[in-house]
C-alpha cells in the first residue's frame, strides 16, 4: 500500500507540473497585456517599462519559465502584478480557508439532504416519496445556483433580515457569525451537488437491494433498517465516494459564481480576478493550488475504497 | 426641527429639502452674486433659494437649522460616534490603498480618508489647504511657497513636517516605485525652505496644478505618505494598510474582504471625523448590492457608479436618500479616422472645409445621428446629461452650457441622413459593417448605439465584447473602427483636454503604426495650442475662455461623438447624515458623515 501511495503522489506531482506549464504559456498567448489596463490611465511609457523589468516580463518566455518554475521549487509563487504586488502564498492563502468553509459547508449540507433522500427514494422505489425526492432532484440540478443564491439574499437577508446578505467572517471571530455568512451560499451551492449525491445514491441502493446477500440478510431474520444501513449502504458506496470526491474537488475549485454573488474572496473569485487582470502569478498560483486539490482529492478517494471496501487493495 | 415634525415628513418633501440644500452650494465661488439675481435679491421678501444660497455662501448653512424651516434631521442624527457599513459597488477587491499605485476612483475614494494632501478639491472642485494651511504663488506662476499645517501626526504617531513632503515628492517621481511619475514632470524642484515651509518650482506654469497635482484623492503623485511606515512595513504591505495623516486610520484590509478604517482620535481638525469606524466591502454583484443596503448590512454605496438599473428601486424605498450631483467625466463614441469610410487625414482645416470632405460628413453624420436622450433612456435609465465636449457640468465655471444647443454634433436626423447620402452613402446603402469595441460592463450601451445608428442611419453596426486589457490593447493601436469609451474623475479641464484632445494625449494612439497613421483618433493644431495655453493660463477668466474655445472645437470638429456625462449617483440609507460640503462629485469623505 505504501508503495501505491508514493508511486500516487509522484504521479500527482507529474499531473501538477504538467498542468502548470500549460497554464503558464495559455496564459501568455491569450491577448491582453498585464500592465495595459493597469497604466492605462497613466500613460507613461516608462513606469511601463518598468515595470515590465520589475516583473520579468520583457524577458524571452522560456526565461520567465525557467526562473518561475525555480522558484516555484522553493515554495515562491511570485507577486501579484495587479496592484497589490502582495506574494500569491498569501493572496491564496488568504482566498483557500474561504473556500474550504464554503466547500466544506456545502459538503455537509448537500449530504445531509442526499443520503436520507437517496435511501428513501430507493427503499421506496417507484412510490409517491420515491416521485418526489426524484422531481426535487430535478429541481435542485436545474436551478442555477447563482439565481439560487439571489434569491436566498432576496428571501432570508433583505425581506426576513434573518442572516447576512454579503461577506464572510473567518470562523476564529465566532461560530455564528461564521455560520451564518456561510449558510445561504453553502445551501446555493449545495443543492445541486446533493441532487447528484441523492440519484447516484439511489442507482447505486437498487443495484445492492437486489444482490443475494441481501436477501439472506432478511431471511435472517434482521430488522430491515438493519439491513439497509449495515449491510446495503455500505456496499453502495463505491460509486457514490467517486462521484462525490469529484464534486467535492468542483466545489474546492471555488465555486466562482456564487462567491461572486455573496462578495467571498474565494479561491475561484480569485481566479476570475486574476484572469480578467491578466495576473499571470495570481492565476498560475491558484490553478497549481486547483489542480492540487483535485488530484490530492482522487488519491484520497482511491484510498477511501480501501476502507469502504476491504477486498480492495492496491499493489 | 423636532423628531415628531421630522417624522411626519414625506420621503417627497424629504427629498425636497435635501435637494434645495444641495442646490444651495450650487454656485461658483467667484461669482460675487453667488448665482442670484439682482431680481433673486430684491423685494420685500427673499425666496427660501436665495436665504439658503445666501447662507451657503458665508460658510453659516448650519444656521438653517435654527430658521423656522427647520433643519431635516435630529439631533440623534447629528451625534457622534457609531459604526457605518458601506458597499464598494461592482468591484471584487480593494487592490491596492498605495497611492503610487492607484488607478481607479473607488480606491482613491478610500485613500481621501485615510491620506491627506497639501490641497483637497470641495463640492465646487475648486483646490482648498488640507496639509498646506496657506500659500504664495509667484508673479509668473511658476513657484509656489506653502505654509504647512502644524501639529499633525501620522497614524503612527510621527510629526508631520516639510521633510514628509520631501519624500512623497522624492517617491513618486522614482518610475520605479510610482506610476505616477509622469504628474509631476513639470516640477524642476521641491525645497524645504523651515520645517513647516516648502517650495515648489514649475517648469512653467500650471493652472491645475494644486487641482490635480497636490490633490489628496485624485493627485495620487502628492498624496503624502508615511516613510517610517513605509521602511518598516515596506510597500506591499504599506497597500493594504497605509499610514497617512488623514481622519480615519486603515485597521484592516484583506483582499477581497474589505477594509476597516477606525477614528483617528489625533487628527487635525478635533470635531472630524465623527463616525468611531467605517466596514468597506467590495460587492460585485448588483443584486447582492442592493440586497446588502434593503437588509440594513450596508448603509451607503461607494465605489463604482451605482448600476443605473438599480436607482430607480431604491428612489421608490422610503428608507434610502438618493442623492445625485452632476459627475466628473464624460464618455464617447470613438470613430476612427483612418477607416476607409471615414477617412479624415487631416483635421486642421477650417471646418467648412472639413465639411466638404466625405469621410467627415460620415463622421459627423455619425455623431449628429447620435440620440442622447434615448441613449440614456435605454442604456442609463434615464441617468446623465448628453455631452458634446470633454468639459463636464462638474467643473461648473468652466462648462459651456450652449454647446448643447450650438454644437455641430448636435442631434438631428434629417441632417445626418443627408450628410450620409453626401458621403455616397444614401439610407446607408453600401455603407460597410463597423465593428463597435465596448468592454463586458458596456455591452448594454453598445447594443443601444447600434440600435440608434441602424434605426437613424441604416448603419450595420457588429458589437465586439472584449476585456478591458485587450480592448485597450485595440485602442491604443488604433485596430477599431468604434469603440465605447471615456473618462472619470476628471476635476480640471486638463483631466479632458490635455489628457484625450492633443495630439501628443497619452490615449491618442499612442502604440500605432506611425508610418500609417500620423495620429490617433485626432489631431488639430490649434485646439493642442489652445489646450497648451489655458494648461499655463493663471487668470480664471482667461482660462475659461480657452477652454471654452477648445472644446468647441473638439465639438463641432467631432473629435469623438460625445455621448454623455454621467451624474454622480449616491445612495444611502436615511439614518446616515452625509452633509453637503462633503458630497464632492466622484469622492466619497466621510469625516463629517454621521449615523443615527
Amino acid at each position: 500500500m505504501s508503495r501505491y501511495l508514493v508511486k500516487r503522489i509522484l504521479g500527482a506531482l507529474v499531473v501538477m507540473w504538467v498542468v502548470a506549464t500549460l497554464v503558464f504559456f495559455m496564459l501568455r498567448i491569450v491577448p491582453g497585456d498585464p500592465l495595459a489596463a493597469m497604466l492605462f490611465d497613466v500613460g507613461d511609457p516608462a513606469a511601463a517599462e518598468d515595470l515590465r523589468r520589475a516583473f520579468g516580463l520583457d524577458q524571452p518566455l522560456y526565461v520567465q519559465y525557467m526562473k518561475w518554475f525555480w522558484q516555484m521549487l522553493h515554495g515562491n509563487l511570485g507577486v501579484s502584478i495587479y496592484g497589490s504586488h502582495l506574494p500569491v502564498t498569501r493572496v491564496v492563502a488568504e482566498a483557500l480557508p474561504r473556500t474550504l468553509s464554503l466547500a466544506g459547508l456545502s459538503f455537509v449540507i448537500a449530504l445531509a439532504i442526499a443520503t436520507p433522500a437517496g435511501l428513501i427514494a430507493a427503499t421506496r422505489k417507484n412510490t409517491a416519496l420515491d416521485h418526489g425526492v426524484t422531481l426535487v432532484a430535478f429541481l435542485g440540478l436545474s436551478m442555477p445556483d447563482f439565481w439560487l443564491a439571489i434569491l436566498l439574499i432576496i428571501v432570508f437577508a433583505a425581506n426576513l433580515h434573518w442572516l447576512p446578505a454579503i461577506g464572510y467572517v473567518p470562523l476564529s471571530v465566532g461560530f455564528w457569525p461564521w455560520f451564518s455568512h456561510l449558510i445561504l451560499p453553502a445551501i446555493a451551492v449545495g443543492t445541486g451537488f446533493s441532487a447528484i449525491v441523492a440519484r447516484m445514491i439511489r442507482s447505486s441502493m437498487l443495484e445492492v437491494l437486489q444482490a443475494d446477500y441481501m436477501r439472506v440478510a432478511r431471511a435472517k431474520g434482521l430488522r430491515e433498517s438493519t439491513v439497509i444501513v449495515r449491510h446495503a449502504f455500505p456496499n453502495a458506496l463505491i460509486p457514490v465516494v467517486t462521484v462525490i470526491g469529484i464534486a467535492f474537488a468542483l466545489l474546492m475549485a471555488g465555486a466562482v459564481v456564487v462567491e461572486n454573488v455573496f462578495a467571498i474572496k474565494g479561491v475561484g473569485r480569485l481566479l476570475i480576478v486574476g484572469i480578467l487582470n491578466r495576473d499571470y502569478p495570481v492565476v498560475q498560483g491558484a490553478i497549481l493550488v486547483v489542480s492540487a486539490i483535485f488530484v490530492f482529492t482522487n488519491l484520497l478517494v482511491d484510498v477511501l475504497y480501501t476502507v469502504i471496501d476491504p477486498r480492495i487493495r492496491y499493489q | 426641527m423636532s423628531d415628531q415634525n421630522l417624522k411626519k415628513l414625506t420621503s417627497d418633501h424629504r427629498n425636497r429639502l435635501e435637494r434645495e440644500l444641495e442646490q444651495a452650494h450650487d454656485f461658483d465661488p467667484r461669482d460675487p452674486m453667488v448665482g442670484l439675481s439682482a431680481d433673486d435679491l430684491s423685494g420685500a421678501q427673499l425666496s427660501r433659494r436665495a436665504v439658503l444660497r445666501l447662507l451657503a455662501a458665508t460658510g453659516t448653512l448650519a444656521a438653517w437649522q435654527l430658521t423656522p424651516m427647520g433643519g431635516l434631521r435630529s439631533a440623534a442624527a447629528a451625534a457622534r460616534g457609531g459604526t457605518l457599513s458601506c458597499g464598494w459597488a461592482g468591484v471584487g477587491e480593494i487592490r491596492t490603498l498605495d497611492p503610487a499605485q492607484i488607478n481607479q476612483v473607488l480606491e482613491f475614494q478610500i485613500t481621501s480618508n485615510a491620506l491627506s494632501g497639501l490641497t483637497h478639491i470641495g463640492p465646487d472642485l475648486i483646490a482648498r489647504g488640507d496639509l498646506a494651511e496657506s500659500w504664495t504663488v509667484s508673479a509668473d506662476g511658476a513657484e509656489y511657497v506653502f505654509k504647512l499645517r502644524r501639529g499633525v501626526t501620522f497614524h503612527n504617531g510621527d510629526k508631520f513636517d516639510a521633510d514628509d513632503v520631501l519624500y512623497t515628492y522624492n517617491r513618486s517621481r522614482d518610475s520605479t516605485k510610482s506610476i505616477h511619475s509622469r504628474v509631476l514632470g513639470n516640477v524642476s524642484s521641491v525645497d524645504k525652505i523651515d520645517p513647516y515651509t516648502v517650495r515648489f518650482k514649475l517648469k512653467h506654469a500650471q493652472a491645475s496644478f494644486l487641482t490635480k497635482t497636490l490633490e489628496r484623492a485624485s493627485g495620487r503623485a502628492m498624496t503624502i505618505v508615511s516613510r517610517n511606515a513605509l521602511k518598516s512595513m515596506g510597500n506591499a504591505q504599506y497597500g493594504l494598510t497605509p499610514v497617512g495623516t488623514g481622519p480615519f486610520r486603515v485597521t484592516q484590509h484583506q483582499l477581497g474582504q474589505g477594509v476597516v478604517l477606525e477614528r483617528f482620535a489625533n487628527y487635525y481638525d478635533p470635531e472630524r471625523p465623527r463616525l468611531d469606524k467605517v466596514i468597506i466591502k467590495p460587492i460585485s454583484d448588483p443584486e447582492a448590492l442592493a440586497a446588502a443596503l434593503e437588509s440594513g448590512d450596508i448603509q451607503l454605496i461607494g465605489g463604482n457608479p451605482v448600476p443605473p438599473q438599480l436607482v430607480d428601486r431604491f428612489v421608490a424605498n422610503p428608507d434610502l436618500v438618493v442623492n445625485s450631483v452632476p459627475g466628473p467625466g464624460f464618455q464617447s463614441v470613438w470613430i476612427n479616422p483612418w477607416h476607409p469610410a471615414m477617412r479624415t487625414p487631416d483635421f486642421n482645416k477650417p471646418l467648412d472645409e472639413l465639411m466638404k470632405e466625405k469621410g467627415f460628413k460620415v463622421r459627423l453624420a455619425i455623431a449628429k445621428a447620435l440620440d442622447r436622450e434615448r441613449f440614456l433612456k435605454q442604456a442609463q435609465f434615464g441617468r446623465g446629461k448628453p455631452a458634446y465636449g470633454t468639459i463636464n457640468p462638474a467643473m461648473g465655471y468652466y462648462f459651456d452650457a450652449k454647446l448643447g444647443r450650438e454644437s455641430n454634433q448636435r442631434f438631428d436626423v434629417e441632417a445626418a441622413r443627408r450628410l450620409l447620402a453626401e458621403a455616397g452613402y444614401p439610407g446607408g446603402k453600401g455603407f460597410p459593417k463597423l465593428r463597435l469595441l465596448v468592454t463586458p460592463s458596456n455591452r448594454r450601451q453598445g447594443l443601444v448605439i447600434a440600435d440608434i445608428l441602424k434605426r437613424n442611419l441604416n448603419i450595420k453596426v457588429a458589437i465586439e465584447t472584449k476585456d478591458f486589457p485587450v480592448l485597450i490593447d485595440d485602442f491604443d493601436t488604433m485596430h477599431w473602427d468604434l469603440v465605447r469609451l471615456g473618462s472619470g474623475g476628471d476635476y480640471d479641464p486638463d483631466d479632458g483636454l490635455v489628457d484625450w484632445m492633443q495630439t501628443k494625449s497619452k490615449f491618442n494612439g499612442p502604440h500605432r503604426d506611425k508610418s500609417k497613421s500620423a495620429f490617433g483618433y485626432f489631431s488639430d493644431a490649434e485646439v493642442d495650442r489652445l489646450i497648451a495655453e489655458q494648461s499655463t493660463e493663471a487668470d480664471p477668466k482667461k482660462r475659461k475662455a480657452l477652454v471654452q474655445q477648445a472644446n468647441r472645437i473638439t465639438s463641432d470638429k467631432v473629435a469623438s461623438a460625445f455621448l454623455y456625462h454621467p451624474v454622480d449617483i449616491q445612495v444611502r440609507h436615511k439614518r446616515v447624515g452625509f452633509p453637503s460640503v462633503s458630497r464632492i462629485p466622484g469622492l466619497v469623505d466621510l469625516d463629517r458623515t454621521t449615523i443615527a
